[in-house]
């Protein structure tokens, strides 16, 4: 035990108040950051060296001060799991709630500018035109009220392919996120590794991959593995996105318009859809997937109902408005007209322009009968009529919407708590960090009082001893 | 895991607190602003699915009721033209009744009545060849008017039907051909050989006859006809309650309970202020403003 080993086990700990000093500051400052970890000092008591083969010297020692071991980033990987996957599966829900929100919303039911408002109006037009058969007036309000409703049709169907586009869109912009989002990790692993491996803190570059992963998470479900070295596998699909230092790019692959089928996302080096098990992009990928069955699921089936309440216009008035005949006796006249080519709710037209194109009378009644019109008119009674399509089509979009939105308000809450979780545990409290300053401040003077202390203790062994006589 | 409460987390709690209050008061004030419980289909499927089906009902309804009105006026009129026809042949019965008192009239005194039941006839023609809203009220789906001149009828091919009912339709015109007979077997034809009859010195007696069939055949017009528009004014009143009934289910499933909804406003109005106030009490104070 040396003489001046207090003055430095005093100086170990000025240093290693002052290191504490550090972390509170850098915690407090960073206590606003996105994706910031509190950080806290560890500290090891020195002890003293092993004393060998001196008998003669059997004093005990204190230790030699304290030495800062290391600055711990409190990150608990669990909990960013949790995280990483909450998020995947409210990116999911929230493309799918908006996309169908926004469908729905397209509707205009129930009020009087949707479509079922428009057929309604479309039959009370043959009713007026069979009480005034051949009238100029009730057959241009007949022929008006079609042209609105074609119209209706059209703008409804073209919302669900704009909405179809805008996704489609979407889907390349989250991939060359994606893309990019990998290349930043992939670049960050290798950054990480280094720093780990000449003891250097690679406490905010893990901060800034954690913020990617989670990033990468919610766009695409992917699953983050932990290697050994300090880097991070991302999985998705069950294949690297990121291994190592190395990204691998994705590309949407596909149809580009609604009438062309599905969207998939793929590996730019090999072709074959990957499986997506949450995220942002599975949504994406599912609403712009191709009709299947009778489900409203997805966007091209909303699209394909449009096309049937189309064509079911268009066929069953043509089929009795064929059977009559118009004022001057002409029969065999259709009323709608479909172009071919093209989605039937965007090539329905109205083939007559005035009175002389309508047929409102029966073949066998006089030439001011009405009873074909009046037929017309109750084509809504009919089970399979438009209004039962279209109703059918609002009632279960509207009742997928309810559910997504369910689905969505459960994701976020769930994403909500998991974050609350994390931040619980990661998050900077500043009464905390204040209370640490406070303590490591009391250290630092304490550590000055003892080498104070030590330097009278000198003093008076240096200049006050053997002066007897003197 | 006990949970670690910091500055961060009591801030995002917090705005989370007052972004659902935030959020469940600005729907309640876009309800109580646009009187509707149902804005899109999602808030209600069900209810929603019920007012589409309520809304289509009550156009229904409505064109149902149109057609009601524009059925009773071709049957007030068919009524008024046949009571009017009635006059005519009852006084035409008079006429041949004297006409057939042979021996008592002179030739003068019989021209006289043969210049009357001309001009009888003429008016039942015009009245069997009444209009209303540019057609003619006998001669069913015809375009042309019900008796030509020579008195052709030229209705026949079906009659005029009115909706006043899903299923229900009501006929509202007449058949002029079994009022006033066809051709040689009309009964301006009957008028006609009555005063060519009486010019000539025949005996019209034989006529009595066939004339009063001629007034069954009106009246029996005029009773099924009568008949017709008491049921049109029963359906009308049915139709008028159905209209107010539709409304009500309309409203029920539409439009919001104004009094409730002024009730959960101003509690979620008492529940904001408070999540701002404990907010604002919980933020403030840090180990900061205790430290000297």
């Amino acid at each position: 035990m040396s003489t001046f080993s207090g003055i430095s086990a005093a100086s170990s700990a000025l240093a290693a108040a002052r290191a504490s000093i550090d972390v509170a500051g850098q915690n407090i400052a960073n206590a606003t950051t996105e994706g910031y970890t509190r950080q806290r000092l560890t500290l090891a008591a020195v002890s003293s060296p092993e004393r060998i083969g001196n008998l003669f010297s059997p004093q005990t020692s204190a230790g030699q001060g304290v030495a800062v071991t290391g600055i711990t980033r409190i990150a608990n990987e669990m909990l960013d799991a949790r995280v990483r996957s909450a998020v995947s599966a409210t990116g999911y829900s929230f493309v799918r709630a908006s996309a169908f929100s926004a469908v729905e919303t397209t509707f205009n039911e129930p009020g009087d500018s949707g479509l079922s408002a428009g057929l309604t109006d479309f039959w009370s037009a043959w009713q007026d035109l069979s009480n005034n058969a051949g009238g100029e007036a009730a057959s241009a309000v007949v022929i008006e009220q079609a042209t609105l409703i074609a119209s209706q049709l059209a703008a409804g169907y073209t919302a669900v392919s704009g909405q179809w586009d805008a996704l489609r869109s979407d889907a390349s912009v989250i991939t060359s996120d994606l893309n990019s989002s990998a290349q930043q990790v992939a670049e960050l692993n290798g950054l990480i590794r280094t720093a780990a491996s000449i003891g250097q803190s690679p406490n905010a570059l893990l901060d800034q991959r954690a913020v990617l992963t989670t990033a990468i998470a919610e766009m695409s479900g992917a699953t983050i593995t932990q290697r050994p070295d300090g880097t991070v596998d991302v999985l998705l699909g069950g294949n690297p996105l990121v291994s190592g230092t190395t990204a691998h790019e994705v590309v949407v692959g596909g149809a580009t318009s609604i009438e062309g089928g599905g969207v998939h996302l793929e590996w730019s080096s090999r072709p074959g859809a990957i499986a997506l098990d949450g995220g942002e992009l599975a949504g994406t990928l599912a609403m712009l997937a191709p009709a299947a069955g009778g489900a409203n699921s997805t966007l091209s089936s909303i699209a394909a109902n449009y096309n049937t309440i189309a064509l079911a216009l268009a066929d069953q008035v043509n089929t009795i408005h064929q059977q009559g005949q118009t004022t001057s006796g002409v029969t065999g006249l259709s009323f709608f007209g479909l172009a071919q080519g093209v989605p039937a709710a965007l090539g329905l037209s109205v083939i007559p322009t005035n009175a002389s194109g309508i047929a409102a009378g029966g073949a066998a009644g006089g030439s001011l009968d009405g009873s074909i019109a009046d037929r017309i008119s109750q084509i809504s009674k009919d089970s399979g009529s438009p209004d039962t399509l279209w109703a059918s089509l609002v009632t279960t979009v509207a009742v997928q919407t309810k559910t997504e939105l369910q689905h969505f308000a459960l994701a976020e809450l769930a994403s909500t708590n998991a974050t609350a979780a994390q931040l619980a545990n990661s998050s900077v409290d500043v009464d905390e960090e204040n209370v640490n300053l406070l303590t490591s401040q009391t250290a630092y003077q304490a550590a000055a009082r003892v080498l104070t202390a030590m330097d009278e203790m000198l003093d008076t062994l240096i200049n006050r001893t053997g002066l007897v006589g003197r | 895991m006990i949970t670690r409460v910091t500055s961060v987390t009591m801030m995002q709690s917090a705005s989370r607190n007052m972004q659902f209050a935030a959020s469940a008061l600005a729907k309640l004030q876009d309800q109580a602003a646009t009187q509707k419980t149902i804005t899109r289909p999602s808030d209600d499927p069900s209810a929603a699915a019920k007012a589409v089906a309520v809304r289509s009902e009550q156009k229904a309804t409505a064109q149902y009721v149109r057609n009601a009105q524009d059925g009773n006026e071709w049957l007030t009129t068919v009524d008024s033209t046949l009571a009017n026809v009635t006059a005519l042949l009852q006084r035409a019965n008079a006429l041949t009744i004297q006409g057939a008192n042979d021996g008592a009239l002179s030739s003068s005194a019989k021209e006289a009545i043969a210049v009357e039941l001309d001009t009888i006839r003429d008016s039942l023609l015009s009245a069997a060849n009444t209009e209303y809203g540019g057609r003619f009220v006998f001669a069913g789906n015809s375009a042309e008017p019900a008796f030509s001149d020579d008195f052709q009828y030229s209705g026949g091919q079906g009659t005029v039907e009115r909706r006043i009912g899903a299923g229900v339709t009501l006929r509202v015109d007449a058949d002029g051909s079994a009022i006033f007979g066809e051709g040689d077997e009309s009964v301006f034809a009957l008028l006609s050989t009555v005063a060519a009859d009486l010019r000539s010195g025949v005996s019209v007696s034989a006529h009595l006859d066939t004339l009063s069939t001629r007034m069954a055949a009106v009246t029996n017009a005029q009773a099924s006809n009568g008949a017709r528009q008491a049921s049109l004014s029963d359906t009308e009143e049915l139709l008028a309650a159905t209209t107010t009934q539709l409304e009500a289910s309309r409203s029920s499933l539409e439009d919001i309970d104004l009094g409730e909804i002024v009730l959960e406003l101003k509690m979620q109005e008492t529940v904001y202020q408070a999540a701002l106030a404990v907010t604002a009490r919980a933020l403030q104070p840090t180990l900061m403003d205790f430290l000297s």
